[in-house]
């Protein structure tokens, strides 16, 4: 059967591909499922997924297909206990293994990171953690890799993670899922300085009273995107995303959030700071989902990008598809230079136009990244 | 010094629209000038004009500040040399706060005059001593500049920078309006203890009250762009008596 996307030929078949996974024979079965799906959908993009604004089928048309070398190491505090499992927790959990198609049937990064996933972690964490797990995923070289992160949080749980996406130079697709139970919160802390071919998609499925507050640092160096998708699967759960979004020159930064409100009495809350320097794009796709007998929802939206560049572009697309009156949503966008009346005033202070430049932008970043956060060491030296 | 700040023949138009017109001022180091005038009179243009807005288109004349061509120098350099516009509307910056934002001002204005930055300590110290004096508190230091301030909190707090500023031409466009009867007091009082004999000011109003508290040494009545007749304080209180009808049919 021929790939419906047949400008990607350098996408082997799934058998052929497996051989190289001595380790993964007995998820075949499984993976293929996913493979007939890719094939069904094709490589992402525009035309056939939800992204607007980006063609990842063009990005990685030319990336060698092999595997690079990737690793995801976990940093804990000694007196923190929880298990980590591998490629093992998927054999005895067969039905977990295509968990993210039940979510999403039509996303063609989704399949492919199921079709030919080649690293995995597990996380299991029973007990609240008195200090943040750090979970550092790096690749090396040219070539593809496709791992694989799940979480699962237990009832009455308080747990932080901090995720690094450091180095590359050829194309990884991540999955990351967080299955949260009732009462339970983790606060999320993402830095993304990929140097390869980005492409993460991030799941939440939250359960009753639970709550998940994910800040998201992105300053990659060649083409990124990410996805994230709050599942509220019970009611009175909430979903923060807050993220900060500095690309360096000539690269490129996308964003799609899709907050599906399942349940009654859920909040979400989406905030998108982009800074666009030199040669840069980004996007921001962000979806309010109200299904029609899901009451008393609260969810908002709020976009910001600040144009550094006459060649730098945003594009920025707020969607709210709510079938239920029973909803305050609100959503808003600006999109434009730094104002010349705050520029003015700093530099009637004495304020040059750099320091008055920077100190607006810190202000930006400030908003969502602040002095106790981790993702503050990460920044650019020139926004610290 | 005499005429410390000199403008002269000054004519400034926006959108091909005469504002200013042919503007004669000089004020000494040491003296305290007040410039009266009503709504739309382009009392606002001259200020924004001395600190170096863009946007204003300068038809004719010269302004020297401190025997230099003024007009040479961008915003931040007027500052730095010892020029201050108190906003009649000081503009509100998110995630900015207020004390490090008057820091990183104290710091570029040091270190533009050759001096050594304030340590951390004595740096805390001057800002508390001077909040005080303007009945503001910590937690508005830390608050972010001007955001969610009411309009006396942000004269207070352009108060509060000239203070710790300590320019040699202070400009105070309209900081007498917003205020109540109290915080008007705090505000003048706090103005007049920057007043001394190494530095002037040009204070911007509509009414006497506030020079009631600022004596000034010389008052001018501003219409349509000109200066058109100046005097001592008696000149406000005529004003405050009498308003402008004199001079708008001289």
């Amino acid at each position: 059967m021929a790939m419906k996307d047949s400008t990607m030929p350098n996408f082997l078949n799934i058998k052929n591909f497996d051989k190289s996974f001595d380790d993964l024979s007995s998820l075949s079965q499984l993976r293929e499922e996913a493979f007939l799906n890719l094939k069904d959908i094709g490589i992402p993009s525009k035309k056939f997924e939800r992204w607007k604004y980006n063609d990842l089928k063009n990005d990685i048309r030319n990336i060698e297909f092999s595997l690079c070398k990737t690793s995801i190491k976990i940093k804990k505090n000694k007196l923190d206990k929880f298990e980590i499992n591998e490629i093992d927790y998927f054999k005895k959990n067969k039905n977990h293994y295509l968990q993210p198609l039940k979510y999403l049937k039509d996303e063609g990064v989704v399949n492919l990171n199921l079709s030919y996933s080649n690293l995995f972690k597990v996380l299991t964490i029973k007990k609240d953690l008195k200090k943040p797990i750090i979970v550092d995923i790096k690749s090396e070289g040219h070539g593809m890799s496709f791992p694989r992160i799940l979480i699962n949080i237990y009832n009455n749980v308080n747990a932080e993670i901090q995720f690094l996406n450091r180095g590359g130079l050829g194309f990884i697709n991540q999955i990351t899922e967080i299955n949260i139970g009732k009462n339970s919160s983790v606060k999320i802390s993402r830095l993304n300085e990929s140097s390869s071919i980005h492409s993460e998609t991030f799941f939440s499925n939250l359960g009753r009273n639970s709550e998940i507050n994910l800040k998201n640092l992105s300053i990659p160096k060649n083409k990124s995107r990410f996805q994230v998708f709050n599942s509220f699967i019970d009611e009175y759960s909430s979903a923060q995303f807050k993220s900060v979004s500095i690309p360096y020159e000539n690269s490129k930064d996308d964003f799609l959030v899709h907050n599906n409100h399942l349940s009654s009495n859920c909040k979400s809350d989406v905030g998108m700071r982009s800074i666009l320097g030199k040669e840069t794009e980004s996007s921001f796709q962000a979806l309010i989902d109200v299904e029609n007998k899901i009451k008393n929802s609260r969810a908002d939206q709020d976009c910001r990008a600040i144009l550094l560049d006459e060649k730098a572009s945003m594009n920025a697309k707020p969607e709210m598809k709510i079938y239920n009156n029973d909803v305050i949503c609100k959503h808003g966008t600006t999109i434009g230079s730094l104002n010349q009346d705050h520029i003015f005033y700093l530099n009637s202070r004495g304020l040059n136009k750099f320091e008055a430049e920077k100190i607006l932008l810190q202000g930006i970043i400030s908003e969502y990244i602040s002095e106790d956060s981790p993702l503050i060491n990460f920044l650019p030296e020139k926004y610290k | 010094m005499k005429n410390f700040l000199k403008i002269k023949n000054l004519s400034i138009s926006v959108d091909d629209k005469c504002i200013i017109k042919d503007l004669n001022l000089n004020i000494n180091k040491g003296e305290v000038h007040a410039l009266m005038g009503p709504n739309g009179c382009g009392k606002s243009t001259l200020s924004n004009v001395l600190a170096g807005k863009e946007g204003y288109d300068i038809t004719n004349g010269k302004i020297s500040f401190s025997g230099e061509n003024l007009l040479k120098f961008s915003p931040n350099e007027r500052a730095n040399k010892g020029i201050f516009l108190a906003f009649q509307y000081p503009v509100e910056i998110p995630g900015v706060t207020n004390i490090n934002f008057i820091k990183t001002a104290l710091e570029s204005n040091r270190q533009y005059n050759g001096l050594d930055p304030l340590k951390p300590g004595d740096f805390l110290k001057l800002i508390k001593e001077k909040a005080e004096l303007l009945g503001i508190s910590d937690e508005y230091l830390k608050r972010q500049l001007n955001v969610g301030f009411s309009g006396g909190e942000k004269k207070r707090n352009e108060a509060l920078q000239l203070m710790m500023l300590e320019p040699s031409l202070a400009i105070l466009d309209e900081t007498d309006s917003g205020l109540d009867v109290d915080a008007f007091k705090i505000v003048a009082d706090a103005v007049n203890s920057t007043r001394g004999k190494k530095n002037s000011m040009l204070i911007i109003t509509h009414y006497q009250r506030l020079l009631e508290r600022i004596q000034p040494d010389i008052v001018h009545v501003f219409i349509n762009g000109s200066i058109i007749e100046s005097g001592g304080p008696e000149l406000a209180e005529e004003i405050d008596k009498n308003g402008y009808e004199r001079f708008n049919n001289a």
